[in-house]
């Protein structure tokens, strides 16, 4: 494929940012990447390049440039490097990466590119968008998209072998031996002549040698990788040891609440503090909020309660959920005239297709992400510095955003990132850091933990964009498509969110593929498609949310390939099985393997007897996205109008799983993320207020509702792909299909329902 | 002034009545293991035992727990009359690898040992349908495991 040439674009893309790290196979390795920033020693005993160090207790040290919030990346970093320089994981440390250019993550955004992975080709403009990308977030260190381990997976194995490299000379140099007689085992370099000493006693001689290029072997099972481990952060998790963002507890720390206007647009007109509360300090006023700033944050939240707000709602929107659901329509009815329009992938001739014509609406609504641990964040502002204690998905933008808030530059700010109570891509959108710095600007000196509490987390959230689909296809008379048209009515995730971090970017001047995920450049064999993005804004703030554009490409898509077998009258998984063997390809010959898993499973397990007057479906859906594929079967009881998804049997392949306990847990809760918003997600607005406010009116799955989810992994042995969010987009039609095969009802809106 | 057993200690208290008992654990008191998620009981993630029962503490305010035994998350492993199953649930915890992002986690774990320890003996179905946690990771099926081999580990124990 495909895969080939997909390297060979990333790695002139790195060329192109200077530096960059890419995820590219030894021969484009070399020491320049790692040797470009050296790791800060603070007291230990040496460091190997960028990556990887020994601190003074001889325990080495990984240096992780993203965050831990649930992925495992800090496991997953300790592991590779573990792996490579024979050390077993207790002698591992992960810690995080400063902001160093050397850290970025271009991963993530090489993956929005508007072209077609499989083949490598690009699409017209795809290169000027590269260049207008790279411009925008060159070295922007993140987390999302899937892309940790991706993107740090080549360098930290890399390190880790010229590290060991330098270790066993120094042991050579030291025990008079020659480097071939020396041995490296368990973190001891054993030498011929019987003398051994431990890595962490050579690590300052091995530190002044020069380091050499090595040969970096593919990754594949080992001693540590392809093997469940047990995470480090396991038991100071389950124990309460850990600590998050709103854990921070400092010398004179003050708290504050925060509430915003109720209405989008609207303003603080007038605030003023109401009865005397004790511990109360001040109400700050913000463009869109008002906080009181207090000595504990029940105090803080009394004060905010008996504040005397007004709010002007003047330039306050209007805007409805059912606005944006008529102004979905209009677009889509509107088609080629209509303004904001972008043709992403488009092949032979759409409307020459012949045969019976099939057609279908969809809708899925906005979502909240309801991250456990609710939005917060710590800042000391002093007048030439800010510190910042919070979890977050980018610490390269949270010095900008932080910096930008208190007039000083990005390299004063100091940014303290514990643990992540979630992410699901919530703390990649930014401004609750702006907000918590400029509440904490009005006490100059003292720190202020500013939280949200459950209300203002989905008051103040970037949603996941509702959207409308019309999907179309004919039949021939085999039964199979002679064309497909999909048509998508959502805003543009990337604009809105590039806009909110940064004012000098323009948005809107090239199409973003996140809109058209989940449809575009289909693995399938669809001859004579065209993919279209209707970029409908009505000024509701959307955000990147588990999968993006997946977790609407992929119900739409899905569904109306599940639509399609049924008017051909094949079954869900020979139609897809046709599919794919019409679409010649490494990319369709991996997802084959993983239906002929799926059917294979199907037939072994036959679903258990159940009480009269419920009905039993089960449904089918594929998925490929970062990189990765995943075909997963639901199986549903209906009861009436009651939906209870009784089991998922997902079948993954992301190349190499490292750690599969961890791409087990990691597809479990892909799979409960897009199951909560399938049975029970939606935000509504009405007259530009948000409507829901917590855990009654906006679930999430608990265990009574969650299925069992068994997971088979498959290593193909592709080059890695991501893991986090892959098991998201395929359940919603999974569990729709289950329902159609279950009631004959086919449910083309989100969420499900059968009353 | 309020006066609170938290965890075997008393703790003579400046803080108005009606406070919520999770926002004194967490700020004057020091004991942030016990976690804010909802404000409203229907997350779980600051369940704590009082009186050896599992409590929402953001819905108990302080005033009315004044005469009675607080535990939280960091003193559970130092409960006698619990001990045996604090440690077999975070044994379990750990070998089911259930944490994944850890916020909800102490409090599920609150939640699972007050579970178990309310019936001792009884099946995992039981304990299971005593928890009513939200996890956003959906760690739901780890949890069924860990459950399980906690009542394993503490049957084989059993005299």
């Amino acid at each position: 494929m495909s895969t080939l040439a997909r390297r060979a674009f990333l790695i002139s893309a790195g060329v192109l940012g200077g530096g960059l790290l890419v995820g590219a196979g030894a021969t484009a390795y070399g020491l320049r990447r790692i040797a470009a920033f050296e790791a800060p020693l603070d007291g230990g005993r040496a460091s190997f390049g960028a990556w990887l160090r020994v601190a003074g207790d001889g325990i080495f040290e990984v240096l992780v440039p993203h965050q831990e919030m649930g992925q495992g990346i800090h496991t997953l970093a300790m592991m590779l490097a573990a792996e490579a320089l024979q050390l077993p994981l207790s002698a591992m440390r992960a810690v995080a990466a400063p902001d160093a250019a050397v850290f970025a993550n271009p991963v993530m955004l090489l993956d929005g590119l508007p072209m077609d992975l499989h083949d490598g080709g690009m699409v017209q403009g795809a290169a000027i968008w590269t260049l207008d990308k790279l411009l925008r977030l060159l070295g922007v260190q993140g987390t999302g998209g899937s892309s940790s381990t991706r993107n740090i997976e080549t360098a930290i194995r890399y390190s880790a072998l010229v590290a060991l490299d330098l270790l066993r000379r120094a042991a050579a140099a030291e025990f008079g031996v020659d480097e071939a007689q020396v041995s490296a085992q368990n973190g001891i370099m054993t030498a011929s002549n019987g003398r051994a000493a431990r890595y962490g006693e050579l690590a300052a001689a091995a530190g002044r040698l020069s380091p050499r290029n090595v040969d970096l072997p593919p990754l594949t099972a080992g001693r540590l990788v392809g093997r469940a481990v047990t995470r480090p952060d396991a038991r100071p998790k389950a124990t309460g040891a850990a600590r998050f963002g709103i854990d921070t507890r400092q010398d004179g720390q003050l708290y504050a609440a925060i509430r915003h206007a109720p209405r989008l647009g609207g303003r603080p007109q007038t605030a003023r503090l109401g009865q005397k509360v004790a511990g109360v300090r001040q109400i700050v006023t913000g463009a869109d909020y008002v906080a009181v700033i207090a000595t504990s944050f029940p105090a803080a939240l009394a004060g905010l309660e008996g504040a005397e707000i007004v709010w002007d709602d003047r330039a306050a929107s209007t805007v409805s959920t059912a606005d944006v659901q008529i102004a979905y329509r209009a677009a889509l009815d509107q088609g080629a005239a209509y303004g904001k329009r972008w043709v992403i992938d488009h092949t032979g001739n759409t409307a020459g297709g012949v045969g019976r014509r099939i057609a279908a609406s969809y809708t899925a609504p906005f979502l909240a992400h309801t991250t456990m641990e609710p939005i917060n964040a710590t800042a000391l502002v002093s007048p030439n510095a800010v510190t910042i204690w919070a979890g977050h998905q980018s610490l390269s933008l949270v010095k900008l955003i932080a910096a930008r808030a208190a007039g000083v530059e990005p390299a004063a700010v100091m940014v303290h990132t514990p643990y992540l109570g979630g992410g699901f891509g919530r703390r990649a959108d930014l401004q609750y850091i702006r907000k918590a710095v400029e509440i904490a600007a009005t006490v100059p000196g003292q720190p202020v933990q500013t939280i949200w509490t459950r209300p203002e987390d989905l008051r103040d959230d970037v949603y996941r964009p509702a959207a409308m689909a019309d999907v179309s296809a004919t039949l021939g008379d085999d039964g199979m498509p002679t064309s497909l048209s999909y048509r998508i009515a959502v805003p543009s995730v990337t604009d809105q969110f590039t806009a909110r971090a940064m004012r000098a970017a323009k948005g809107g001047l090239l199409a973003d593929r996140s809109a058209v995920d989940g449809a575009v450049f289909s693995l399938y064999g669809l001859p004579n498609r065209t993919i279209e993005h209707f970029a409908v804004d009505l000024g509701i703030p959307v955000g990147f949310w588990r999968s993006v554009g997946h977790s609407l490409g992929g119900f739409f898509f899905e569904t109306f390939i599940d639509e399609l077998a049924s008017a051909a009258g094949v079954a869900p998984m020979v139609f897809r099985a046709r599919l794919l063997a019409a679409a010649p390809g490494a990319a369709a010959e991996r997802a084959e393997v993983l239906l002929q898993r799926l059917a294979r499973w199907d037939m072994a397990t036959r679903p258990a007897a159940v009480p009269a007057g419920t009905i039993i479906g089960r449904g089918v859906a594929l998925s490929e996205c970062f990189h990765s594929f995943v075909a997963q079967i639901a199986e549903v009881a209906v009861t009436g109008s009651d939906i209870r998804v009784r089991r998922v049997h997902a079948v993954v392949d992301c190349g190499c799983a490292i750690d599969p306990a961890n791409t087990v847990a990691q597809i479990r809760s892909g799979i409960n993320y897009g199951l909560s918003a399938a049975l029970f997600g939606r935000i509504d607005f009405e007259n530009g207020a948000i409507v829901q406010s917590n855990f009654h009116d906006y679930r999430a799955l608990t265990l009574d509702d969650a299925p069992e989810i068994s997971v088979e992994i498959v290593n193909s042995n592709a080059p890695i792909g991501g893991v986090g969010e892959i098991g998201t987009p395929g359940i919603a039609p999974a569990l729709g299909n289950a329902i159609f095969a279950a009631t004959g009802k086919r449910l083309r809106n989100l969420p499900f329902t059968l009353a | 002034m309020i006066v609170l057993t938290v965890n075997g200690t008393q703790h003579r208290l400046e803080v108005a009545a009606e406070t919520p008992l999770l926002w004194v654990l967490r700020e004057p008191l020091g004991l942030v293991g016990t976690k804010f998620g909802c404000g409203a009981g229907l997350c779980g993630a600051c369940s704590v035992h009082v009186d050896g029962a599992v409590v929402r503490s953001c819905q108990i305010a302080v005033a009315d727990v004044a005469d009675r035994a607080i535990v939280t998350i960091e003193a559970v492993q130092a409960q006698p009359a619990i001990a045996d199953i604090a440690g077999a649930v975070l044994a379990a915890w750990v070998q089911a690898g259930v944490p994944q992002c850890g916020y909800c986690q102490p409090g599920f774990v609150m939640a699972t040992i007050g579970g178990v320890a309310a019936d001792r003996g009884q099946s995992r179905e039981a304990v299971l349908a005593r928890l009513s946690n939200i996890c956003r990771c959906g760690s739901y099926d780890a949890v069924r495991d860990a459950v399980g081999q906690a009542l394993d580990t503490l049957r084989r124990a059993a005299p």
